[in-house]
């Protein structure tokens, strides 16, 4: 395999010597409240998992097995009940310039052009940059995700796999160090999905960011991620972390004809499989 | 690099690549398409006058319940280009009348613009305040306006005072209420997204609330107009000396049934007109809600 010749074209690899920690979970435990029956929700349970400089980490699990609440944990939208979670070794407090985050329904403003849309991070934190950088910056990332000629096009106007680039190019223009993405694909068709996924490889590649990305896709896991860690059913614990050791970029090495990559979708829908059923019946 | 295939490419695209675009010129259809609506109104309209005129000259109905089309428009013409002399005690102008009764529902308006917008922003974003004064507004809001009109008469008598609080009171609460809901009903993921980019709270009032609600509060105003206009002639025909209703009443009063049919007329005229800025308005200001619903 070509492994270590593809290794070599990312800045960093997560699995050399030396790597450094960006993102540290020790026995994170998250819930929420559920006001109107007075219970609490425990959402994910005791999550140890570190994540590397430059790695791609893929969750996947079931619906409501909480992939987004840790994701929403990084962010700094939720706090811990129990443990922690610590970003370039600070505690997360709240939301940060060093996270950009890429969402399921694009989440853009409606009354935003894509231009305004992919300016707005400047517009809500300082980041110490000259007017000129900040311009330069929004038509990089626009010109990045391929959408130069639509700057003052509004979201409506867009298909749904142009939205997500303009989400994209959002979260990349303040340049974080770990960009979240919250199964962004999941509404887009499959063709252009596809296409999106070489793209953000290609993107992140290109960055060199450290990526967390929630799928529901075991074959955009396997395609996407550095290790693909399978999260269980409520209260969503990790069951088990999958190292893909396959060459990239991906799309470029045709992966998705190499026996590995049958073999690792296939223990991943074995480690899926039983909770999915789960949930499908309904079992809490 | 990957690129996307050419599927993905929507309508901005398609308008924008000249190589896609090709030079029809007008066809019969696209001149019928564009011209054709004006054409049938105005055909339709011219229609319906005449039969009213025809219908009136028969003498089948009492020219006292139902004047000559000519004869209304006679009156229009006359009532809207003259005005009354100085000194006159009261005027038989529409024109007069007609100032009078747009500045109360202006002014009227705008009051309920003022207190409305953000006491239903308020509403929406503090559950405190919500809690005090949702009673009130929903009971004020359900309470048919006319019911209040003699108490207004009582407290302030036949002025313009009582004219315009009623109009504030009709077109106050639909412009809270829709301003209350767009603050409920901003999508949250909107606000996880600001936050996610650093948005303080101010910042996620400002530059996701406000922005999102702007268009119910739009539709708000456009109730308001409606239920204002209809404040505003309540209140004139109730009492007072001026007005598009006081007109309305008087011209009952002396059996003037041309007069009243135009003043009727200009009642229709002024709030299509009023609907339709409003209308412009929200397309001006939120094209993309206006898109969503195509």
């Amino acid at each position: 395999m070509k492994v270590a010749e593809a290794k070599a074209l990312s800045e960093s690899s997560p699995a050399a010597d030396g790597a450094t920690p960006v993102i540290v979970s020790k026995g994170l435990t998250v819930g929420y409240k559920l006001h109107r029956e007075r219970k609490q929700l425990t959402a994910l349970r005791n999550i140890n998992l570190t994540i590397n400089r430059g790695e791609f980490v893929v969750l996947v699990g079931p619906s409501g097995c909480g992939k987004t609440t840790f994701i929403n944990a990084i962010a700094g939208l939720v706090e811990p009940w129990e443990g922690t979670i610590e970003v370039n070794g600070r505690p997360v407090t709240g939301p940060g310039p060093d996270r950009g985050m890429v969402f399921q329904d694009y989440a853009l403003m409606p009354w935003r052009t894509v231009e305004s849309n992919v300016r707005m991070p400047f517009e809500l934190q300082n980041l110490n940059l000259s007017k000129e950088e900040m311009n330069e910056r929004v038509r990089r990332y626009i010109k990045l995700v391929d959408l130069s000629g639509f700057e003052k096009s509004y979201p409506y106007e867009l298909s749904g796999g142009m939205k997500q680039r303009v989400g994209i190019a959002r979260a990349l223009v303040s340049e974080p160090d770990i960009l979240l993405a919250d199964e962004p694909f999941a509404a887009i068709d499959a063709m252009t999905r596809e296409a999106m996924q070489s793209e953000l490889e290609r993107f992140v590649a290109n960055t060199g960011q450290t990526v967390v990305f929630i799928t529901h896709s075991i074959d955009e896991a396997v395609i996407l991620g550095d290790r693909v860690v399978v999260i269980s059913y409520r209260p969503g614990q990790i069951k088990e972390v999958v190292d893909v050791n396959l060459p990239r970029p991906r799309f470029d090495y045709d992966v998705k004809m190499l026996p590995e990559y049958g073999e690792m979708r296939d223990h991943i829908w074995r480690l899926v499989k039983d909770e999915a059923l789960q949930t499908a019946r309904g079992v809490q | 690099m990957a690129t996307l295939d050419d599927s993905d490419r929507t309508s901005v695209e398609a308008h924008t690549d000249p190589s896609r675009i090709q030079d029809t010129g007008w066809t019969m259809s696209e001149v019928w398409s564009r011209y054709g609506p004006w054409v049938v109104t105005i055909v339709n309209l011219t229609a319906f006058f005449c039969l009213w005129q025809l219908f009136a000259m028969s003498g089948a109905i009492n020219p006292l319940f139902l004047p000559s089309a000519s004869s209304m428009f006679e009156a229009l013409w006359h009532g809207l280009t003259t005005t009354a002399p100085p000194g006159a005690v009261v005027s038989g102008s529409i024109a007069d009348h007609l100032f009078y009764s747009l500045r109360n529902l202006s002014i009227g308006l705008a009051i309920a613009c003022v207190i409305g917008i953000p006491a239903g922003l308020l509403m929406g974003g503090n559950k405190y305040v919500e809690m005090i004064l949702s009673p009130y507004v929903w009971a004020l809001a359900s309470l048919p306006r006319i019911a209040l009109v003699p108490l207004f008469i009582l407290f302030l008598g036949f002025t313009v005072k009582m004219q315009i609080t009623i109009v504030v009171l009709s077109a106050v609460f639909p412009i809270m209420i829709n301003a209350w809901a767009g603050v409920k009903t901003t999508e949250k993921s909107l606000l996880a997204a600001a936050k996610v980019f650093g948005a303080s709270r101010s910042d996620l009032y400002t530059k996701v609330v406000f922005p999102y609600t702007l268009p119910f509060i739009i539709s708000g105003v456009q109730q308001g107009i409606g239920r204002g206009l209809i404040g505003v002639i309540i209140a004139e025909i109730f009492g007072g000396s001026n007005g598009l209703g006081y007109l309305i009443r008087r011209s009952a009063d002396t059996f003037n049934s041309s007069l009243m049919y135009a003043v009727l007329l200009v009642l229709v005229i002024v709030s299509l007109t009023l609907i339709q800025f409003t209308r412009w308005l929200e397309a001006y200001v939120a094209p993309w809600r206006h898109m969503d619903r195509l």
